[in-house]
């Protein structure tokens, strides 16, 4: 599906967001043990079986990558990310942690950052 | 040197660890709070309708089933829990180890014959074996996989090698029991800043999930 394109990255509105929800963040990246088990909670991942779909992946690729790079992203990332968490995941909140982590509301979150730097997803574009 | 390591070094590791836990679940605590109740009334559903949508007895557990890790990885999922239930039982239940509380503190904990533990440890290293080999061969592990996860698979098989190695004296005894001991202490420290604090996290985490295996009805959220 086709996404808005952002002109230019605003990392200071990037590192506001990241600073609102730091301690969260920080603690479910802590958490998570890459353990994998997550992947077949996911439809997509059931249907392509390729590990881009898992939601940890998903989850480590988008927020994580912005938590770690602190909020210092350039376009072509920004867009990755907004691939991720836009056309990867339909936020469809089944993922399963075996440990609990929250894993939609980090794909929220990131959702949250690409739509205020311009990255959406274009409805009416298909 | 092994007086100090087993003395006030072992001491040291065992507040760090069980305060490190505790500013952990202060933490937790304070980075959520109790949800809001919704103040909506719903209109209390038909008998009738709740039956039609309950699926036909037999049917239902399978398909619950399916839905969950043991029923989509029964292999996985029987060793993962074992693994992590002989992590923690085999040191508590070990006879030497019981001895030495038994010499410090007068109490005499449960404890398992050495034949029983000296399997149960052999297990744990196969599990911990099984993990390596998984983070290498599955494509899905290896993609989340970094040197980090492998550096604490080795911080978790280390006390248990080293273990094995001095209870059957293979090697010096000495350098390897001060070895064990120095394994153990640096797990127990490492337990709650590194990844490992999903020892605690996996049951704190369970307030925030509304409706399934929660605490309090899961009735956190994020602050």
């Amino acid at each position: 599906m086709a996404i808005a394109q952002a002109r230019n990255v605003d990392p200071a509105l990037i590192q506001r967001t990241l600073a609102q929800h730091k301690p969260q963040i920080r603690f479910t990246l802590a958490v998570c043990a890459h353990c994998s088990m997550c992947a077949h909670s996911c439809f997509l991942y059931e249907s392509r079986r390729e590990p881009k779909y898992m939601p940890s992946h998903k989850m480590i690729h988008s927020i994580g990558y912005l938590f770690r790079k602190k909020g210092n992203v350039g376009l072509q990332e920004l867009h990755s990310i907004g691939n991720i968490v836009w056309n990867r995941c339909v936020l469809c909140m089944r993922c399963y942690c075996p440990l609990g982590v929250d894993i939609p509301y980090m794909i929220g979150l990131a959702r949250r950052i690409c739509r205020e730097q311009g990255v959406y997803r274009l409805y009416d574009e298909g | 040197m092994y007086a100090f390591v087993s003395g006030p070094l072992a001491l040291i590791a065992f507040i760090v660890f069980v305060l490190g836990l505790g500013i952990q679940v202060f933490r937790f605590f304070g980075m959520t709070r109790e949800k809001e109740p919704l103040n909506i009334s719903f209109p209390k559903p038909r008998q009738k309708d709740v039956d039609a949508l309950r699926p036909p007895e037999g049917v239902s557990k399978k398909v619950r089933l399916k839905g969950t890790v043991l029923g989509m990885e029964p292999f996985l999922a029987i060793v993962t829990t074992l693994f992590h239930l002989l992590l923690i039982l085999t040191p508590i239940l070990l006879l030497a180890h019981n001895l030495m509380i038994e010499r410090a503190w007068g109490i005499s904990p449960p404890s398992l014959t050495e034949g029983v533990t000296d399997v149960l440890t052999v297990a744990v290293m196969g599990f911990c074996l099984f993990f390596f080999l998984r983070r290498i061969v599955s494509a899905r592990v290896r993609a989340l996989s970094t040197a980090y996860d492998f550096l604490l698979l080795l911080l978790v098989f280390l006390p248990f090698l080293t273990g094995f190695i001095a209870y059957h004296q293979l090697f010096a005894y000495k350098t390897v029991i001060l070895a064990h001991v120095l394994a153990g202490e640096l797990m127990l420290i490492c337990i709650p800043f590194t990844k490992l604090v999903h020892m605690i996290f996996f049951f704190l985490y369970r307030f925030l999930l509304p409706g399934e295996y929660s605490f309090a009805s899961g009735s956190r959220v994020w602050r």
